[in-house]
């Protein structure tokens, strides 16, 4: 019995023991473990400051590489094609661009992109965006920004054409400039769905040479003034967009030389001299919830054009690449552009634009190039691939007006029209 | 005859591609909102139930991100508790030529949730939001201990992080306050702090205490309730929206319309939010 009982009893002090040693080393093992996870806990912490502070940079981009086939004048295409070697068909890398933007805080906004070119990089936009962070209504860039025109500002990544109208090319050259803008927005805080922009602009952007876009040649600056109200009713899926744009500048002759006015009489103008570059624009588009989503675009733009021709002689002259004479001209243009989606993926387009330089002459009056009207068709057929990729199929057209005066191939329309097909890469 | 073989394949082509384009499987895929996950995978699972040939699949993500898929096609259906943006209705017309059509199916009211054993219980909506900014660190500042505040909130792109900043906070958000991915965090972060604040969807406070609101100074303290949110007395509540880039045709205006029925608004109760009708 006395042996049974001290078994017992050996038996309890050892379990008492074992369950100490248990409890003791499990106090030791959480311990251990709430040291580890505290450890841990800080290391995530310092991680997630680091990772707060990159989500403040983005990255975005595109990339848009083509298959062009010409229907040119003797085949000749664009590039180095020559009547001895004529090209009737190419690759091209039409655009290789990646935006940078870094939101510091909120309001406050840095973006550069560059365009990269196989043989060079140059800055496409380098601007300073601030909010107003009281009325949370107005927005001031500041720095080298596309131009407030609905074309220029509507990214080539998302337009539904390969190219933009003719009339946009050579009014806003190169799309940007450089320069201040105070972009207005009511509808954030008042509900009022109007939006207003005002710019100042150095004013020579794309025109010359690449060291007349890094500052302005004169002390004239180009305004723009731009305002757009949208209508919508969304029990008819329906929406209007209806606007004006204005361009107040000017051209400064920085070579002396004839010049022809508006009217084409010529005259001598010398260095320092200044000409109206002045017009006024009406924009609407129309988008209508009809089998999947359908919309109608126009702008009709109207005022005087100047430019200088550009030469070799220093310094070098103000000559837009597309309004390339020495001359002052009224002038009108306008494109209508339908777009239709069908169904998640595809979607269709065409537009007719028009491009009038000289409004009071036509057919056989008109006897420099430069004073063609030009009426162009373009269409394409776009597929979404998926989130990033499309695959855009398009044509142009341009049917240039023909004046016996003008001569050699202007005698009847040129052959000048493209296919193109488009690979879209974007992120 | 080789020609000939080819422009009929093109032709095939065109028309297969035109074709696949338009053909619709009994499958929707709803993103967005984690606010409106729960809801929305509730309203799937009774609809699939009374819809076998049906596939809806539904996941959160953020009101952002949600937008942000039907803007590239990889939703039919977004899932925001704020309304949608000037902006993203921009790159909807650009990208489908439409102005988005927007569906109010269910209100809700955002919770301040406070820890259960805070002796704060009442709170101005000024002063949630000079908490929430970082101009008001203490507790003693708004009649509680002394003692720091802890804030815990949502990532940038929740539709309730927009909705609380727009109409609480009105300024940036303090950069001490942690961002958690999704309500469920932000309720559980402040079970376990006895002096942290979050906000979040009033349908999962549970194992905290919902603080209550007030207007300002002169009016009293209201709590998150089911009535008090229907007729709009908490000063804090909102409409959940769903958004689609077209007016909805086949199946998913099926599911639309059911949702928008006596019987789809009866599900928002069961999960805590209020139905819009």
């Amino acid at each position: 019995m006395k042996k049974t009982i001290l078994f017992f009893l050996l038996l309890i002090a050892y379990i008492g023991r074992a369950q100490t040693v248990s409890i003791d080393s499990l106090k030791e093992s959480v311990d251990e473990h709430s040291m580890k996870f505290a450890g841990l806990d800080e290391r995530l912490s310092g991680m997630e400051s680091d990772l707060a502070k990159l989500t403040k940079i983005k990255f975005s981009g595109y990339l848009q590489a083509q298959y062009e086939m010409y229907n040119y004048q003797d085949n000749i295409g664009p590039g180095p094609s020559t009547t001895a070697v004529p090209i009737k068909n190419s690759f091209y890398i039409r655009r290789a661009r990646i935006k940078l933007s870094y939101e510091p805080t909120t309001g406050a906004v840095f973006v550069i992109q560059p365009d990269y070119a196989f043989d060079k990089v140059t800055l496409r936009d380098a601007y300073v965006q601030l909010n107003d962070r009281w009325l949370q209504t107005f927005k001031l860039f500041m720095g080298q920004f596309n131009r407030t025109s609905y074309e220029v500002e509507f990214s080539s990544r998302s337009r539904e054409l390969l190219e933009r109208s003719r009339m946009s090319g050579i009014l806003y050259p190169q799309e940007r400039d450089l320069g201040a803008k105070i972009e207005a927005d009511l509808q954030t805080k008042y509900e009022i769905p109007f939006k207003f922009q005002l710019a100042v602009f150095n004013g020579n952007y794309g025109v010359g040479s690449l060291t007349n876009d890094l500052r302005d040649v004169d002390n004239k600056k180009d305004v723009m003034l731009r305002g757009v109200y949208s209508f919508a009713f969304p029990s008819k899926g329906l929406g209007i967009d209806i606007g004006a744009h204005a361009y107040l500048g000017n051209t400064t002759v920085l070579q002396a030389g004839t010049f022809s006015d508006a009217n084409n009489k010529d005259f001598t103008a010398k260095i320092g001299d200044s000409f109206q570059k002045r017009w006024f624009g009406g924009e609407m588009r129309v988008y209508y919830d009809f089998l999947g989503g359908m919309s109608l675009k126009g702008e009709y733009i109207s005022g005087a054009i100047s430019g200088e021709k550009g030469t070799t002689i220093l310094p070098v002259a103000n000559s837009n690449p597309s309004f390339n004479f020495n001359g002052i001209r009224d002038f009108t243009g306008f494109y209508a552009t339908w777009v239709k989606n069908i169904g998640k993926s595809n979607q269709i387009a065409v537009r007719y634009d028009s491009w009038d330089p000289n409004r009071h002459l036509s057919g056989n009056e008109v006897t420099i190039k430069e004073d063609l009207k030009y009426d162009s068709w373009a269409f394409s057929w776009q597929y979404f691939y998926d989130d990033n990729v499309k695959i855009v199929a398009g044509y142009s057209l341009p049917i240039n007006e023909s004046s016996t005066k003008v001569g050699g191939n202007f005698t009847k329309d040129v052959l000048d029209n493209t296919f193109t097909i488009r690979i879209q890469a974007g992120f | 005859m080789k020609n000939t073989k080819l422009k009929v394949a093109s032709f095939l082509l065109v028309i297969m591609t035109i074709g696949l384009s338009f053909t619709s499987l009994n499958k929707i895929t709803v993103k967005g909102s984690d606010t409106m996950v729960i809801l929305s995978q509730k309203w799937a699972e009774v609809y699939m139930q009374k819809n076998p040939g049906t596939t809806i699949q539904v996941t959160g993500g953020g009101s952002g991100v949600g937008i942000a898929a039907l803007i590239n096609g990889s939703t039919d259906i977004a899932n925001s508790s704020r309304p949608m943006k000037a902006s993203e209705v921009e790159k909807l017309k650009a990208r489908y030529s439409t102005l988005g059509v927007e569906i109010p199916c269910a209100k809700d009211g955002l919770s301040v949730y406070l820890n259960k054993a805070n002796g704060v219980s009442e709170l101005t909506i000024k002063q949630i939001g000079l908490i929430f900014a970082g101009k008001i660190t203490n507790w003693k500042e708004v009649g509680g201990v002394d003692a720091g505040i802890r804030l815990y909130g949502r990532e940038s792109s929740s539709g309730t992080f927009g909705f609380f900043k727009d109409n609480v906070v009105k300024t940036d958000y303090a950069p001490s306050c942690q961002t958690l991915p999704g309500t469920a965090a932000i309720v559980n972060a402040v079970k376990k702090d006895k002096f942290a604040i979050g906000y979040g969807g009033a349908a999962y406070a549970e194992g905290v205490k919902d603080c209550k609101v007030k207007k300002d100074d002169k009016t009293p303290g209201v709590y998150p309730t089911a009535e008090t949110i229907k007729n709009r007395t908490y000063p804090i509540s909102r409409y959940l929206y769903m958004y689609l880039k077209s007016r909805p045709t086949g199946e998913t205006k099926a599911f639309v319309d059911w949702i928008l029925s006596p019987e789809g608004q009866k599900v928002i109760e069961g999960v805590g939010y209020f139905p819009v009708k």
